[in-house]
């Protein structure tokens, strides 16, 4: 007869991932149940539906106002961020170029650097420069925090191309820059798409170095930090659902392109 | 007629290690030239300063009569077709094609015509919109052939374009790139270290070693007088016999090889009694019999080894003091050698000698 513990440390395996399952969609689950209930304070039993707390979200001017501040942020914040670590990569990767390691740990410090440090010597410098806190604090900041992510993406594909597709390029009359943008760059398009959706995803997320390089005008999470602070509502929540369900398609979608850039 | 390539004492090195070494090399315009020799030879290199991609520390490199030594790829009239192709594997066979003739700023009805022509030179005409990953191996190096030869380039440079594709594969593209070779009447410039690929289809074969040109010429001479030994190994299987001269008959030299007189061509050569020398006997010159012949070279030896290769058998004789020939036996003679005891046996003019540089260092 089969010992019935053989398979204990299967069972308990699954048994330990489905309580992480739990653990992680539980309380999304609950906050996406309180967006629905039709009463002012977020507590069960939920008792009649509503859609209602998302027309009013829908309706706030601040909310729509926070949300388009942060997609022109996260947008600025990847286009400069894209560029510099694509160009970053290429220089870890040229032929005769001194330092390659020290650039590369350069490049990814900032990824490992904790927010809030980042955000204070962020802070420091902007005011040794004079520079005034704002909008293009904030960009700073963010591109900083985002440089890193794309440097690695477009490492990985880099390293995985072909040596001598340049040389093709440039046998077949391409100077450098027609072979970098008609070859190298349509190369490394799928993981520079993946990392770009990456940088989105952490300036929109971001909340440290918003805080610290910030103005008056508020970001979507500080939008919503200051509404929590003044007490919980369904209204929150329907934000947050909004939030998150946007930011989550997204994600799906960056780890596709990310998936097919592996295997193709 | 003024050659289309020079290269004109070329000297590259990397350090230490010398590449090339004062090479100096005409090739003809519509030739097949083929540079052969083992890995770390410097054909590659030869092959890359061509194209741009190394710069010579000395020498000169002149296409079209034209020093073309420091100009960088994209602006020299030579393409290369890459070991692995080296297609854009974003674009479509034929914007890959085209990719050449758009940046030489031909229009667009230009150079539709030219990819189509192209595509269908080598049947490719329905695969147009099709990407690289999605052809053979096969497919893919007629795709980057044609890529090479689209923009018209005054050579059209080889760098061992065969090495991935499978033993049939490989003999089909042969005779596939010589037809290729002469219906466009390009130069082409071949790099491999098959000297079966370098036999089937050059009109002239480079032999280089060690970044020097060993031997040149066709490959019928090649084949039949090589001029080192390095040579005679490289290409074709050889049996190699060092011998000492004797004296001379008309062109044929009396030798003396581990007590048996031998006879041999004299390949060009003006041997003096008491030279060494080596005498290269092919496979296929052997005749192997049971009797002793009648005229010619003949030794006593036993059969050690014999392979079955289906239109030949390869037979190893012991001869003399242990020394192993390689002879070649057709099919039917095969039977008549029963026993180990045979007779090898060759005519004087089917072989030819070569000097044994270290005896006279």
């Amino acid at each position: 007869m089969r010992n019935m513990f053989a398979d204990a440390p299967r069972t308990s395996l699954t048994a330990i991932y489905w309580a992480f399952l739990l653990y992680l969609l539980l309380p999304l689950t609950l906050m996406m149940a309180m967006s629905f209930k039709d009463a002012n304070f977020v507590a069960f039993p939920i008792g009649d539906w509503t859609l209602d707390w998302y027309a009013k979200v829908m309706q706030d001017k601040q909310f729509l106002e926070a949300c388009l501040y942060s997609v022109m942020i996260a947008a600025a914040s990847t286009l400069a961020a894209t560029t510099l670590g694509t160009w970053i990569a290429m220089l870890i990767v040229a032929e005769g170029i001194k330092g390659q390691v020290i650039i590369f740990a350069l490049a990814c410090l900032p990824a490992v650097v904790p927010g809030m440090i980042s955000a204070i010597s962020l802070r420091i410098f902007i005011s040794t420069i004079d520079m005034p806190t704002g909008t293009a604090a904030i960009i700073l900041g963010h591109t900083v925090h985002a440089v890193p992510f794309v440097v690695v993406m477009a490492l990985t594909r880099l390293r995985s191309m072909p040596g001598n597709l340049v040389d093709a390029a440039r046998d077949l009359g391409a100077d450098s820059i027609v072979a970098f943008f008609r070859v190298t760059l349509p190369y490394l398009g799928p993981a520079l798409v993946g990392g770009m959706i990456f940088c989105v995803l952490l300036s929109i997320d971001d909340f440290v170095r918003t805080f610290f390089l910030g103005g008056y005008r508020p970001t979507l999470p500080m939008l919503i930090f200051a509404k929590v602070q003044g007490g919980m509502s369904p209204e929150i929540n329907a934000m947050a659902t909004l939030v998150l369900v946007v930011t989550a398609a997204v994600g799906l979608y960056a780890e596709y392109m990310t998936r097919r850039a592996r295997t193709r | 007629m003024q050659p289309v390539v020079q290269f004109d004492n070329v000297t590259k090195s990397y350090g230490k290690h010398v590449a090339v070494e004062n090479l100096n090399l005409s090739i003809e315009a519509g030739k097949f030239v083929t540079l052969l020799g083992p890995s770390g030879c410097g054909k590659s290199t030869s092959l890359r300063m061509l194209g741009g991609f190394e710069t010579p520390n000395s020498g000169r490199i002149l296409l079209g009569g034209k020093d073309v030594t420091r100009v960088p790829p994209n602006k020299r009239n030579v393409n290369i077709v890459f070991q692995d192709y080296a297609l854009f594997p974003h674009m479509s066979i034929a914007k890959n094609i085209a990719f050449g003739l758009e940046l030489k700023g031909f229009d667009n009805q230009h150079i539709h015509r030219r990819v189509s022509e192209l595509l269908e030179l080598v049947q490719l005409q329905d695969y147009a919109k099709r990407l690289p990953s999605e052809l053979s191996g096969g497919q893919r190096q007629r795709v980057a052939l044609m890529r090479a030869l689209a923009p018209d380039p005054e050579v059209l440079l080889l760098d061992e374009p065969l090495s991935a594709l499978d033993a049939k594969l490989r003999q089909q593209m042969q005779i596939e790139l010589k037809s290729i070779q002469e219906k466009t009447g390009k130069t082409f410039m071949f790099v491999t270290h098959d000297q079966e690929e370098a036999l089937t289809m050059s009109d002239t074969i480079v032999v280089m070693n060690k970044g020097r040109i060993e031997q040149m010429g066709d490959p019928n001479t090649l084949y039949g007088r090589p001029g080192s030994v390095f040579v005679a190994n490289f290409i074709g299987e050889t049996n190699l016999l060092r011998s000492t001269v004797v004296g001379t008959e008309g062109d044929q030299a009396a030798l003396n090889w581990n007590g048996v007189t031998i006879k041999a061509a004299q390949g060009g050569l003006t041997p003096k009694a008491g030279d060494h020398l080596y005498v290269v006997l092919r496979p296929e010159a052997i005749h192997c019999s049971a009797a002793e012949p009648e005229s010619g070279n003949r030794i006593k030896g036993k059969i050690r080894q014999r392979v079955f290769k289906g239109n030949h058998t390869s037979l190893s004789v012991e001869v003399g003091d242990g020394t192993m020939l390689n002879a070649l036996v057709h099919p039917a003679d095969v039977s008549q050698l029963n026993g180990e005891e045979i007779w090898v046996g060759w005519k004087p003019e089917t072989t030819t000698v070569i000097p044994d540089r270290h005896a006279h260092n």
